[in-house]
Formats: structure tokens, sequence, C-alpha cells
């Protein structure tokens, strides 16, 4: 029987499956290798052992008790950062075919006079210009050349690209001209992914949305090929509920949605994270947070006030422009598997070349000979120096040791000073991506908790805090799935939206009502295709509006009902009341107009609940599993440090600096001079001892 | 200044003292957004030509958004021009000031409107936020003197007390030719002021006042403090670099030229020009000042932060009544143009002290097309106006950019999408332009063509430079010159010096000048030539002749 509602986060380096009985309540959490080669193996591998763990007697049906698959993936994050994306092609409007380089013409950098631009994702010759013309009115002035359209598709196959863009002038307005081209190149071109402005951000500013759509082309078929391998795979372990993948802001869709629209789950990953960290801060008492997740290939930071993360439409991922709804989420490049090296300056630097889950660090004696992050860890016996994963994989710190030596040599420097030094140089990056979600937009991170999960945020997360004066990091019981636990957390969620310009007035209201009718005809049918019963069906509204004349709008909620004078009226009064919010004045008399009508479908489900355990003494001796000598920088020397087992830890343990605490998914580091305490949800918290 | 705080000074720890400056950043930051979003014209809600910064009592930049670097010179007028002529004693929680004027006002051109507000805490003027907005009007004017070039406005209150000032407002918007928008980029001014003084008083309730003042007082040493720091580690001496400015609407050439000295920690800039033109090309002293310290800011250390406290090392002097120190009544509305040049006559001479840090000559101007017309539905008035990038210098180890904006201006273009919607105009090309890029081992940035399609008769005026026969925007160290800027005319189209009649269905494109080039060109490698042939950055015949790059088989 199907009973199992199974998460999966695929990372860089590790695939993590949170697996929750929907009868029990039941928790179970397995962790295994990714295979950046073709993540769906890990993934099918971490599915199979994980559900056997938990329905032994499955056979060779092991995943047919699943009844609800949650993916989040960094494979479309990873692809951009690294620029891994595939050879693309653009087609669009003649005059137009540097609009891409140019951008807003605007340099990169006000005062800095070395600063480039992120590189252009289609080379210039690549890009091609076809007669045509759409008029804003959605007339045509210049008919499409059909002729021209295929030349190009011919020389774009020639030159061997994967996927092509399309984006005319107007094509959210009247889209013939992009489906006829579409059409062309298809038939020209019949492998490659191709796809266009109207359907992938149906919205104006020329540029944008050209950025958007190139970023969908350019990882298109690396997020294809991959759901075209996971899904058969699934399959095979006997699953037959239908796989669901993670967007950026946070909702879910189906594997063929995602498939078409890689651009929108470019912060997949990140976002399942923040939305496991939303759940564990509220039943932890700290809705203020920074999350702090840092994975083996990238890290991510956000912030939540009140235990909400704020939501952008429109935002500049690794340096493009991307229009879609995303959580505001800042990446940086470095993680547990970033390579250190010496630069041509003579500086030691961290990133963001990673050595990724294969070869892995220099320690899984896998290949690699390039220092990781990870390696200066085992070194400093900060990582347990003879295996990871709770026993499961062996670690060789010679080999680690070797090769921070050879950076040593290179810096004039000692090896433990290498080896705290890279950890240095990735505290002080660290502290900088938190800066610009926090101090830069006016929060101060010392009335925030750092929130650290991913394989390798508890590790750095103590020295991060003291770095920004944090007074408290919580790690959750989980961290290194948390990302996977919060696809289990979390409601199931869509959003759907029309642009229509129009005047707010009575003779609007029929087609507003009719939009939105439109729109909640899409929710009911994505409520079937989930299976949400009529009961756990929830549907909100709004409308994007603004004075006629400005470019930028404001939500203003929008009731159940039908949509009549009476209702756009009242949407008069509350975009007024919201303006003078905003902006502190009103335009009296002056034009309104609707802009973008939006619904959020929320799909209510079971959710994996966390339990509260009963408080026990204080003392956490029984915890201590052995010990073992610790490079500290604050001792300039190895120190005798106990090892805690997370899994004795009691609800009520408190235990003081310098402290490793280990366990299958993570380490955490507690610093001399902080204080550790287990709080009934078996978070851990630790506080800086004034 | 503010020596009454000494005493009471708190003893500041340098996280809090940047986590203020962080927090002085984002309410520019955030001020400029609310400008942005609330404003109804062009420049403003797409281009985001305007500014925001926060002044101390004392009248100096607290921090400055990282919007338009040229807006600086109108900030560091206006506060001093505001207290020079209403008592502070006077000034009450609500007053807002506005002013634009180049000789009484502190501005640099008439265009740019600043709003400045004195922000109370504890009944006393603890800062001011001021914004600044280029209001795209006063089009179609003569620039013999400003009384030609718009309304004059000396700072005077806007609003009292809170209480707009509805005569004032109607005597400004009278003498505007689009009204309507005028009207409501006021507005968002006034919004972006309100979020200012909210933000700042926030500030204030959070840290305590005296520790927001004493820390923006040592975020101006710490300036001071990394700009002397960054002099001293250049080599000292004296250098000098000459230069040409044209411009069509002028027509002879303009000799100017720099020398820098640079002693221990400081540095002097001593400029030379002609006497001002009647023309509105010339340059108000404060127009100097926001130029000279933008480029010495990125050539020293573009971190250092953008308040007053960096200037204090500088000493930058020009002749009374010349083009770079314009008097009363020369006119100053084209003064960016003058300022780009000004740009890069400094780069010039610190490329003989410190050739590493600089970049060859940019496009060395702000081209712009300003288009008016009338509309037919009811026959009010509209203006476009907006600028184009160009190419940017070489650097030492790498190309300069292509098409963007360079030195104290940074404004978007407008989306096509925006720009058709709006006016009666169609854009037909924006693109690159081959072989502009200045040849040397590092190419220079690209120059642009706009194409535009008048679907309606107007009026449109232009300012390029660095044309053909005129000037050219210079390499360094055997790097050749970048192309020149350029007007293309359709059929029938004909300029008289800037400016032209458009008749509906007529044509005509601006050319942006291409930036100068790094090294000599015989020393670039042949594969980038080959990169940049095969994109078509450069044709084969200017890759056979520069680079004796021969075109591989079709």
């Amino acid at each position: 029987m199907a009973q199992w509602r199974v998460g999966v986060d695929s990372g860089g380096t590790f695939t993590d499956v949170c697996l929750f009985n929907e009868n029990d309540g039941r928790i179970e959490v397995w962790k295994v290798s990714s295979t950046p080669d073709d993540p769906s193996r890990g993934i099918a591998q971490g599915v199979e052992e994980g559900m056997l763990l938990v329905t032994p007697d499955a056979g060779a049906s092991p995943a047919a008790a699943v009844s609800y698959f949650g993916h989040g993936t960094t494979v479309a994050t990873n692809a951009l950062i690294q620029h891994r994306g595939v050879k693309t092609g653009l087609v669009t409007t003649d005059g137009f075919r540097d609009l891409l380089e140019i951008g807003r013409q605007k340099r990169p950098d006000l005062y800095d006079m070395q600063a480039d631009k992120p590189p252009t994702l289609v080379a210039r010759d690549l890009r091609h210009e076809v007669p045509e013309r759409v008029r804003h009115d959605g007339t045509i002035d210049t008919a499409l050349d059909e002729d021209a359209v295929r030349r190009a598709g011919r020389a774009l196959k020639d030159a061997g690209v994967m996927a092509i863009a399309v984006s005319f002038l107007y094509g959210f307005i009247r889209p013939e001209h992009e489906r006829r081209a579409m059409e062309i190149l298809h038939e020209e071109h019949p492998d490659a992914f191709i796809c266009a402005g109207h359907d992938v951000a149906p919205e104006f500013r020329e540029y944008e949305r050209l950025s958007t759509v190139v970023l969908n082309a350019y990882l298109g078929p690396v997020m294809r090929s991959y759901i075209n391998r996971l899904t058969p795979r699934l399959e095979a372990l006997g699953m037959t509920a239908t796989p669901h993948l993670t967007q950026s802001n946070g909702g879910v869709i189906g594997f063929s949605a995602a498939a078409d629209m890689p651009v929108r789950t470019v912060l997949s990953g990140p976002s399942t994270g923040v939305v496991g960290a939303q759940a564990i801060g509220a039943l932890a008492g700290f809705p203020d947070l920074i999350t702090f997740d840092m994975g083996g290939t990238s890290t991510d930071v956000a912030l939540l006030k009140g235990g909400v993360c704020k939501m952008t439409s429109e935002a500049v991922v690794h340096g493009y422009p991307i229009k879609a709804p995303m959580l505001d989420i800042h990446t940086v490049g470095a993680g547990g598997g970033s390579i250190a090296f010496v630069d041509v300056g003579g500086l030691l630097k961290v990133g963001p070349r990673s050595c990724g889950a294969d070869p892995g660090p220099v320690c899984y004696d896998r290949g690699s000979t390039e220092p990781a992050t990870t390696d200066a860890n085992v070194v400093l016996q900060t990582l347990n120096p003879d295996y990871l994963l709770g026993g499961r994989m062996a670690v060789r710190k010679d080999l680690a040791k070797a090769s921070i030596a050879r950076l040593a040599d290179q810096l004039g420097l000692g090896v433990m000073e290498t080896a705290q030094g890279i950890i240095s140089v990735v505290t002080a990056n660290m502290a900088r991506a938190i800066r610009v979600i926090s101090i830069q937009r006016g929060h101060d991170p010392r009335d925030y908790t750092l929130m650290a999960f991913g394989g390798a945020g508890p590790l750095h997360a103590a020295r991060l805090a003291r770095e920004l004066d944090m007074k408290r990091v919580l790690v959750p019981r989980n961290p290194g799935i948390l990302c996977a636990m919060g696809l289990l957390l979390t409601d199931l969620r869509a959003d759907f939206a029309a642009t229509r310009l129009m005047p707010l007035a009575a003779s609007s209201a029929a087609d507003v009502s009719a939009a939105f009718s439109g729109l909640t005809e899409r929710a009911e049918a994505w409520f079937v295709h989930e299976g949400i019963s009529t009961e756990n069906r929830h549907l909100t509204r709004t409308a994007d509006m603004r004075y006629s004349g400005q470019n930028y709008e404001l939500a203003v909620p929008v009731p159940e009902g039908q949509v009549t004078p009476a209702v756009l009226d009242a949407l008069a009064v509350d975009f007024a009341e919201a303006h003078r919010q905003r902006y502190g004045f009103v335009a009296e008399g002056e034009a309104v107009q609707l802009v973008t009508l939006r619904l959020e479908a929320t799909g209510r489900v079971r959710k994996a609940e966390l339990r509260a355990y009963p408080m026990e003494a204080p003392d956490a001796s029984a915890a201590i599993t052995g010990a073992r000598k610790v490079w500290f920088p604050e001792a300039g020397d190895f120190m005798d440090t106990p090892i805690y087992s997370r899994d004795l830890l009691k609800p009520g343990n408190v235990f003081t600096g310098p402290a490793i605490v280990e366990q299958m998914d993570t380490t955490t580091v507690v610093l001399p001079s902080m204080e550790a305490r287990v709080d009934v949800y078996l978070n851990l918290i630790l506080e800086v001892v004034a | 200044m503010n020596d009454m705080l000494a005493p009471a000074a708190p003893l500041l720890d340098p996280i809090t003292v940047e986590v203020i400056g962080a927090s002085l950043s984002s309410i520019v930051e955030e001020t400029g957004e609310a400008l942005i979003r609330a404003s109804y014209s062009t420049n403003i809600k797409e281009r985001r030509d305007c500014s925001t910064a926060l002044f101390n009592a004392a009248g100096y930049t607290l921090c400055q958004a990282e919007h338009i670097p040229i807006h600086l010179g109108s900030f560091i007028g206006i506060v001093p021009h505001i207290m020079k002529l209403h008592p502070v004693g006077d000034m009450r929680p609500g007053d807002v000031f506005v002013g634009n004027d180049a000789y009484a006002g502190g501005g640099t051109h008439l265009p740019d409107i600043v709003l400045a507000e004195p922000i109370f805490v504890d009944g006393k003027i603890a800062a001011w936020t001021v914004n600044l907005a280029h209001h795209s009007d006063f089009a179609d004017r003569g620039h013999a003197h400003i009384y030609q070039e718009g309304l004059r406005i000396p700072p005077v209150r806007l609003y009292r007390e809170g209480a707009l000032q509805k005569d004032i407002q109607d005597l400004i918007l009278l003498n505007c030719q689009v009204p309507r928008e005028r009207l409501s980029d006021l507005r968002a001014q006034m919004a972006a002021n309100r979020v200012g003084v909210r933000r700042f008083q926030a500030l204030c309730a959070k840290y305590g006042t005296a520790t927001v003042l004493a820390a923006g007082e040592r975020l101006l040493d710490y300036a001071e403090r990394k700009m002397r720091a960054g002099i001293a580690a250049m080599p000292d001496g004296t250098w000098r670099f000459d230069d040409l400015f044209d411009s069509p609407e002028i027509a002879e050439n303009l000799p100017l030229s720099v020398e820098v000295t640079i002693k221990g920690d400081s540095m002097s800039l001593h400029f030379e020009a002609p006497d001002q033109l009647r023309a509105g090309l010339n340059m108000t002293y404060t127009a100097l000042l926001a130029t000279a310290y933008y480029v010495v800011k990125s050539v020293v250390d573009p971190t250092i932060l953008p308040n007053s406290g960096l200037a204090r090392p500088l000493t930058v002097t020009a002749r009374a009544g010349s083009v770079l120190n314009c008097v009363h009544p020369a006119a100053v509305n084209g003064r960016v143009q003058t300022c780009q040049r000004v740009s890069d006559l400094i780069l010039g001479a610190l490329a003989q002290a410190v050739p590493e840090r600089v970049t060859a000559c940019s496009n060395s101007c702000c081209s712009v097309a300003t288009f008016i017309g009338t509309r037919k539905d009811d026959g009010s008035i509209w203006v476009y106006l907006e600028t184009m990038g160009g190419g940017a210098g070489a650097r030492a180890h790498k190309d300069g950019l292509d098409g963007v904006h360079v030195h104290v201006t940074n404004t978007s273009n407008l989306p096509v999408e925006a720009l058709e919607i709006e006016y009666p105009l169609t854009l037909m090309r924006y693109e690159l332009v081959a072989d502009s890029g200045g040849a040397g081992t590092y190419r220079g940035g690209m120059g642009m063509r706009r194409m535009y399609r008048a679907d309606a008769d107007c009026r449109v005026r232009v300012d390029v430079s660095r044309l053909a026969g005129r000037s050219s925007s210079w390499g360094l160290f055997g790097g050749a010159a970048g192309g020149h800027g350029a007007i293309e005319c359709g059929p029938g189209v004909v300029f008289d010096h800037d400016s032209a009649v458009l008749k509906a269905g007529q044509w005509f494109a601006l050319v942006s000048p291409g930036a100068g080039g790094y090294g000599p060109a015989s020393a670039r490698d042949a594969e980038t030539v080959a990169r940049d042939l095969a994109c078509g950055a450069i044709s084969p015949a200017f890759a056979k002749e520069t680079y004796h790059e021969t075109c591989p088989p079709a």
C-alpha cells in the first residue's frame, strides 16, 4: 500500500533521501554519494536503498509504496554556475542580436574599471537576426521572413547547437511569429531544444525576457536529459506516483513541466532548504533566521523575518537576469568541495572550481590531487581523519595533507596555517554572501539566528557566526538532509498568472472575471492532477496594479467570487492605500491600470511532523564517544577535543566547546567559548558564552 | 564640523561602524528604488537617471547611492546653498526644498531638479535626505546662456511643514513642457524623501542618534584614510595630458589639458581650458569636482566609500570663467559631454603614473538623442530623451567593454517595448558597430548604433563626439584609436549642426564612438583576432589591415 512520502535532494556531492510514513508519522533518512555524470543513478540508488530500509519485504518493487515523490535539484544551478549548459543559438528580430550582450547598457561596476560582465551564453556568430516586426498594439509591421528563419535553423544545426532560443520584440503580445519560427526551426533541427519568449516569460521588457529565454534554452537539454534518465529509473523501482520537482518559488511542479521550464528551477534545491528551515525555525521558536546551506559545490543563504522569506518576480542569478517567481536566495559558488589554489598574484583563493563528488576531495583517494575545503578540515581534524558518513567511507588524511603541503610551499607557510587559511578564506566568502542579504538590505545579522545545514554548514557555522558577531547558531537534527525534509514539510503550491493590461474601471469587470476563471480552471486541473481533494484546495488571488504611466506595480489581494464593478471599486481603494503606505502619496484622479492577475493554488497535504521529546538532565557526557586532537587557531595548536555522537545527545543536554559533534550526515564544530544545548526537537543550539 | 558631538561621541567598535555604514547605503538605495518605482517618466522609471544621497547636518555627503556619479555635483552644491538662503533656525520638520540652478542653487544643469529635506531627530536637524531626478523637459531651447535653458529655481520651499506650496509648484509646472510627468516625478521624489526620513529616524532609534552621527564621522575619516593610503602607494610626480573636445554643437575644437600632481598622500588636479562658450557645454565647478572625484576614486581604489571624506586629500583647480569652471550666465545643459572628456583627460595623465590601473580613452562622451513633438490627440507636447553607451577603454590585461555607459553617467537604455508604446518612434536597430573598437594587444570597446524611425513629425537634437576629422578616442602604449561617433541620415533627413526635423517615416541613426586599444596590435593573440573575426567584431578588411590576419577560407 502506498503510504510513504519521499523527498529527495540531489546536490553536487550527496543525494539525500527523506522518507515519511503518512500513517504513523515515522521519519527515516538515507544518504548516498551523488553521481554527477548522471545524477539519476544516485537518486535511484538512494530511493531503492531508503525504501528497502523502511519496507524490507518489498522485493523487486521497493518504490511501490511511494505515495508522493518530491525532488529538489541543483542540476540547473550547477550548469549555470559552471557554464556547463549546451551550445545554444538565438533567433531574434532583425537589428537586435546584440541586445543579449548590451543588456541595459550599464557597466558591471560603477567604479571598478577592471570589472567584467558575465560571459554571454550565446556567441555572437550563433545569434541570427530575421526580418519580422510586430508592433506594440499587436499589428504586424513586417511579416516573418520564413526563409530567413529556415536559413538560420540550418546554420545553427551545422554549427552544432543543441538548443535554440527564439525571442522577438512583442512576442508576448502576439506570439504568432515566435510560434511559426519554432515550427520551422523544429523542421530544420528536430533534435534541438527550442523555446520562445511568449512561453517562458510572457512579460514586457525585451532584454530581461531574452535573457530568461536564452537561459532556458541553455539549460533545457541538460534538464531534459536528466529527467529522461531519472523517470524510467524510478519506474523500474515500481514507483507509480507522479514525480515532482521544486521550483525556485518553493512550489512544486510535475517532471514534464520542469523539463520545459528549467529556468524556473534554478533555485530548486536552495528553495527547498528555505522551506525546510522555515518549518523547523517556526517550531523551535526562532522565526528570524539567516539560513546557511553549505553543500559540496555551492552555498545558499536567505533571510527569513518573522518566518517569511521574500519572494521576487525577477532576479539576477549568477549575473543573468531571470524573470520567474523566486525566493530571495543568494548563492555563491563555493562549498566543501571548492578547490584551494594560489593565484597569479600569490594569494590563496578557494573556489569557484569544485572537485564535485567525483573524484571528490583528495582524501577520498579517487585521483584528485588539488586540495578542497574538505581536505583542510580533515587535516585540521575538525572532520574525522579516518572515515566519513558514519563510517561508511574511509578517508586518507595523508593524501590530503600532502596536497595542502604543496600549497603551503607555494605560499611559504606551514601546513596547518595553510589548512586554517583555507577555512578563513571560505569563512570570509560566506560572510560576504550573508552581508548581501542582511546588511545591504537593512537587516542587522546580529538580530538573527544562523540556521546551518547542508553537509558542510554546521562545520563552518560557528566561525561564520563569530565573523558576523551573530550570537546563536541552530543546527537542526538532520542538517544534511534538511532540503529533502523540506519537501515533506510543505504543501503543494503552484502559481498561475496572466498579464492583461486593462484600465481599473467598471467596464473591465467581465474581462477580469474571465481572466481569473481561466486561471482557476488551470489551477483546478492542477489540483486534479495532483489528486488534491476538494476540501484541501485553497486559492488566493492578487492583482498587480499601478497608476497609468508607472512601470512598476503593487500587488493587491482580490477577494473570492465574481469580480463585479463594486469589487473593482474596492480594489481601487485598496490600491490607493497600498500606494500611500509604500510611497506616501495618492495620485487623486489619476487612472489606475490592472497589469497582471495572479492565482496562487495551495494543495494541503499531510506533512511530516517533528516530535517533541521530554527534557532530560544537562549532563551530556553519556554522548561522548571519544576524543581527538583538533587544530584550533585560537590555540595555534591541536587541542584535546571530546567527540559527541549526535544520535546519543538528549533534549536538555548542555556542553561547552571545544567540541565536535558527529552524525551520519554532518559534523558540527563547537568553538572554545561557545556553549551547546539540545532542545526538545533535538535541534542543537550553539551560543556564545558571554 | 559637528564638534558639539565630539565629547558625547560613544566608543564605536568597527562592526557597528560597518553596520551603520551599510545601513546608510541601504537607505540611499531604498530611497532610490522608491523614486524609480513611483515615477511616471521613462527617464526615471526605466532609465534610472536619478540619484539619492544622505548628508550630515553640516552639508557633507554621508553616502551617495551607486547611480550616476555626475549627480554628486548637484548634491555637493545644494545643501550649502539652502543654508545660505534660509536660516537653519527657521526650518521645521516637513520642510522640503526644491532647486536646480547652476549659479544660485548648486546645480550642474537645469533639468536635474533636487529635492532636499532636513531630517529632524529629537527636535534637531540630524541629517538631510536629498534626491535628484533628471526631468526630461526644457527641450528645444537655446544654449547661448542659462536664461535660454529652462526655469532657474533657487532653493525654495516646495513643502512647508508638510504642506505643499501649490503656488510654487504651479509656477514650476507652467514653465515645463510636459507638466503631467513633472508633477508625477516631483511626487515620486517626495516619496523617496519620505523613505529617507523614516529609515534614518529608525536607524537613530535603534543605535542612538549620537552613535549614528559618530559612525557617520568615522566613515568620512575612513574614506579619507583609504584615499590617502591609495595615493601614497602611487609614485610621486607631475603628469600632464592634452586632448581636444569636439561637438556638433560648436564648430571649433577646444584644447583641454590637465596637470596631475601626486605628492605623498595627496593629489592635485589643475585644468586648463578656453574661455566659457556661448553653448551648453560649460561645466560648473561642482561638476568638475564630481568628475575628478569619480575618476580618482576609480583609479586609486574603487572600494572607497562614496562620501565626502574621499575628497579631503584632493585639490581641484581651473580658471574661473573657463569652460571647465564657468560663471554666470554660461549655459550648461550639455555639461556631461565635457565631463566625459575630462574623465579621460585625467586617465591619460594617470596612465603615466599607474599604467596598470587605467584604461585607454573611452568613447569619451555621452551620446544623447532628445526628441520633441506634439501629440495629435490632445495637442500636448511630448519630450523623449535617451542616452547611449559606447566603447569602454581597453585595459592593461583585458579588452574594453563593448557598448556600456562610462565614467560620470550610467543610465539604462529604455526597453524598445517601453519606448514604442509611449512615443511615436520605432527603434529599427540597436547594435554594436564592427571595427569600432580601437586595435591593440587589448581591443577597445565597441561603439553602438541606434537607428530610429519617426512615426509622426517631430524634432530631434543629438549630442555625440569624436567626430571624423575632429578628434579620436586615443589608445595607450601603442594601441590604436577607437571608431568615430557619427550621425547617419536616411533619405530627406538633414542635420543643422546638432538638430533636425523628422517627417513621419524618416529615419536616422546615432553612432556612439568606440574606445581606444591598449598596447600594440601586433602583440594581440592570433586566436583572439580570429574569434573577433568569426563573431564580426572586426571585418576581414580590418583584420588584414590592422592585425595582418587573413580571412579563413569560407
